[in-house]
């Protein structure tokens, strides 16, 4: 038994590369995809190297896991032209059966639905961590139950239509209070008989007597 | 029962104030930076500097002197000058009451864009998502988020002016509120707009000096101001720039309109508007040229920011189809990579040219933009990249308020004062009754601008409802005022007001040399119009994401017509409507 297994192992190892060759680039069901660390990070940026590739292989086979359970392994990840841009193409084999490849379909579902996730895993967002062909699910904006301007417009409506009441209201009353005066001055002329023939008019002067005293002193001087 | 006596300002400031406000509007920040661009930067100045002294201040001291010593609007002013002359009023009323139809939409959408600026992220900041949610709307990604918040949510245009489309209910709702505002200002005539205009007319100006100092540092801004104060002086050999700076001069003051006499005639007899004038027309030419500061700082940012993103584009494109390490390439050395992979894989770059953009400083900063493309998608475009944008948006936008509002303010004023004048409406109607029905009058028809096609029939209007009918009002004015009422009776009258008579610089403007210049502007429009051609409008098609020339349908072409002969034809009208009741013999007259 121990030897078959030997056997068995040493067959994939030799297998594993040529498998590889073969599958990868495969443009149906594979996709390729591209990082822009400095860009994203800047001077924070890591570098990339064989374990961050691991860590990228495990978790699209998180995300294959995710996607229909199959138990996926970071071998099932096939990658290869790897370049300086730091980009590369990978496929997935199927775990029950490595020389199979996962369909196109399939894995863009798988990562589509674990975008966020794999994303996080390199610290970067949709734009510096690109599946080219796989488009990004954007979030949608939060939408609230009234459109947020319907509100200040309501405020500042209120404000001005209250304030346009206020001022007629107040012309209003400010018309009234006048034509409730000149109704009383001009009573109060024809009361005590003021004439305004020649223009100036004085209010009439009554004693107790009841002898209009606007002439009083004018009276030794009145010759008949 | 007492007789009321004419209203008049409480202090000598509002009335200059209240000026100030009418004459700084919309157009100081729109039109007058976009000229600025288009004839040779700082040397336009030139120009505009000699219009103002020739034609500009001794206009608005005409107008000025007209309604002071009048003390009436329009209408009974130059019925008092020449019985035949009424028309002219009526034809300021009318070319006052198209602009008011159409200029409060405009304070509508800054309602509208000042009430979208309270959010966490602005509207216009980011597209849409499409329905699947994979990427952004077609219409959007093809134009800008600016291009799109302004023509489809804002707006909802359709693609051509026959297509009529619905109300729009926000802009109904911000047109309703900016009439509100107005009658709120007016309600009382001018005790309340009195006390209005020492907001109006500054309060802009503080925002315009912290916008200054905000776009002074914004990055790349120096560009932009060094693109401006370099004069292109061969521009001044072209008689264009002369025209266009005369008519910005005429258009930019406010002649003609009527506003300017129905301010006047609530002054005191002896106020001293000379100086009054000079002081507006000055202040008038000096804020035109800080806000085309302002915006040249603006435009600067913007022009660095579209070119750096041009660099940056071009810099992916290299780096992804050329699989280089990220940080070959910066934006120092992308000319020389250009080269050199056009050297190493020429197969490869042959390919790539098509898609590689050309980024050109220069080019960005040649793009003018004026009206409200300029207001409303422009500045709201480099707002959104400014920190804080929320707090600069609401700033920008209310100080847009209270200059159209200012505006708003005159050209009502100029409607209801030759009503006022009228003795059947004082009977009958109070001030705030009067006032309340022209509000209402123009609202309802203003309604008509915000249809889903209305942004069309606003240009229409803007071109064509008042621009020539002002022209040929105000070249009457002149001449009636110095050859039919006569120079040296109109000196006379100005010294019985101010104290002192005009001396000869201003007979020599208004007998001669103002005259002449609008008698060549007139020239010049009329041929303009006969030579364009069919007029034509920008169309915003949504396939394309950009606004397409086309021309206008005859129905429209006749109206067009008709805005231009509308407020003219009231002059020979009603001067015939005279000459006829001066025929017929009176019969009242008795012994």
């Amino acid at each position: 038994m121990f030897p078959r297994l030997h056997f068995a192992v040493c067959f994939t190892a030799v297998l594993g590369p040529t498998l590889v060759h073969t599958l990868c680039p495969d443009t149906a069901d594979g996709y390729k995809v591209r990082l822009s660390i400095k860009t994203a990070l800047g001077d924070d940026a890591y570098k990339w190297d064989e374990s961050e590739m691991f860590l990228f292989r495990a978790t699209l086979a998180f995300a294959m896991r995710k996607y229909n359970q199959k138990p996926y392994e970071v071998s099932d990840v096939l990658v290869c032209n790897e370049t300086q841009r730091v980009s590369f193409w990978f496929v997935v084999t199927d775990p029950e059966n490595t020389s199979e490849l996962i369909s196109g379909k399939d894995v863009e579902r798988a990562v589509r639905i674990s975008r966020n996730r794999i994303n996080n895993a390199f610290l970067l967002t949709d734009e510096t961590l690109e599946f080219l062909n796989i488009p990004p699910t954007l979030a949608v904006p939060a939408e609230s139950g009234t459109p947020p301007w319907l509100i200040v417009f309501g405020v500042v409506i209120g404000v001005v239509g209250v304030g346009i009441i206020a001022l007629l209201i107040s012309s209003f009353i400010q018309k009234r209070r006048k034509k409730g005066v000149t109704e009383g001055e001009e009573e109060d002329c024809e009361e005590e008989a003021c004439d305004k023939g020649n223009g100036v008019s004085h209010p009439v002067e009554e004693g107790a007597d009841g002898v209009n005293r606007g002439f009083v002193g004018d009276i030794p001087f009145t010759k008949l | 029962m007492e007789k009321e006596s004419r209203p008049s300002w409480e202090q000598p400031a509002q009335f200059v104030l209240a000026c100030v406000s009418y004459a700084v509007g919309l157009g100081n920040v729109w039109r007058f930076p976009y000229l600025c661009q288009m004839h040779g930067g700082g040397g336009f100045l030139i120009p505009y500097l000699i219009m103002l002294v020739l034609e500009g201040v001794p206009l608005f001291y005409m107008e000025l002197a007209v309604g002071q010593k009048m003390r009436l609007g329009s209408i009974g002013a130059w019925s008092a000058i020449s019985p035949y002359l009424g028309g002219v009023g009526i034809a300021s009323v009318v070319a006052s009451i198209y602009l008011c139809l159409y200029y409060n939409v405009i304070n509508a959408w800054s309602f509208w864009y000042l009430f979208h600026s309270f959010q966490e992220v602005l509207p216009w900041a980011e597209c849409p998502l499409n329905s699947n949610h994979t990427g952004y709307l077609d219409e959007c990604r093809k134009a800008t988020a600016t291009q799109y918040f302004f023509y489809r949510e804002t707006l909802n245009i359709t693609s051509a002016i026959s297509d009529g489309g619905g109300v729009h209910v926000g802009q109904a709702l911000c047109l309703l509120l900016a009439w509100m505002v107005v009658y709120l200002c007016i309600i009382r005539g001018i005790a309340s707009t009195g006390k209005v205009v020492y907001f109006t007319a500054t309060f802009p100006y503080l925002v315009l000096f912290v916008y200054l100092i905000r776009g002074l540092t914004l990055h790349g801004a120096l560009n932009g101001l060094k693109y401006m104060f370099t004069p292109k002086l061969e521009q001044l050999a072209n008689p264009t720039t002369w025209i266009n700076a005369a008519t910005q001069i005429f258009y930019s003051l406010g002649l003609g309109f009527g506003s300017l006499i129905a301010f006047a005639s609530y002054n005191h007899h002896n106020n001293n508007f000379e100086r009054q004038a000079i002081a507006v027309s000055l202040i008038n030419s000096s804020t035109s040229i800080f806000a085309c500061i302002v915006t040249f700082s603006i435009y600067g940012f913007k022009a660095t920011l579209n070119y750096e993103s041009c660099l940056e584009r071009v810099k992916l494109l290299l780096l992804n189809t050329f699989s280089l390490a990220e940080d070959t390439i910066n934006v120092d050395n992308i000319t020389y990579w250009i080269t050199e992979l056009n050297k190493t894989h020429p197969n490869q770059f042959a390919d790539l040219l098509p898609k590689l953009e050309s980024c050109d400083l220069e080019a960005e900063l040649d793009t003018a933009v004026e009206g409200t493309g300029l207001a409303f998608i422009v500045y709201t475009e480099a707002i959104k990249n400014m920190p804080l944008p929320q707090l600069w948006s609401v700033l920008y936008f209310f100080m847009l308020l209270l200059l159209g509002l200012g505006s708003m303010l005159g050209n009502v004023t100029a409607v209801t004062t030759p009503l006022r004048d009228l003795r059947f409406v004082t009977h009958y109607l109070s001030n705030e009754t009067t006032n309340g029905l022209v509000c209402l009058f123009c609202l309802v028809l203003g309604l008509g601008f915000t249809t889903r096609s209305g942004n069309y029939w606003l240009t229409m209007f803007n071109d064509y409802g008042a621009t020539f009918a002002l022209l040929l009002i105000v070249l009457i004015e002149i001449i009636s005022v110095c050859y039919i009422y006569g120079l040296e009776q109109f000196a006379k009258d100005i010294e019985d007001m101010i104290g002192h008579r005009p001396n000869w610089y201003w007979k020599i403007v208004w007998a001669i040399v103002s005259p002449l210049i609008i008698i060549m502007l007139f020239i010049f429009y009329i041929i303009n119009y006969i030579m364009g051609g069919t007029p034509t409008y920008q169309a915003w098609d949504k396939d394309l994401g950009q606004s397409v020339t086309t021309p206008y349908p005859p129905y429209a072409q006749a109206f067009i017509i008709l805005l231009l002969v509308s407020s003219i034809i009231c002059i020979p009208l009603s001067a015939l409507y005279t000459y006829c009741n001066r025929q017929r013999p009176e019969s009242t007259i008795s012994v």
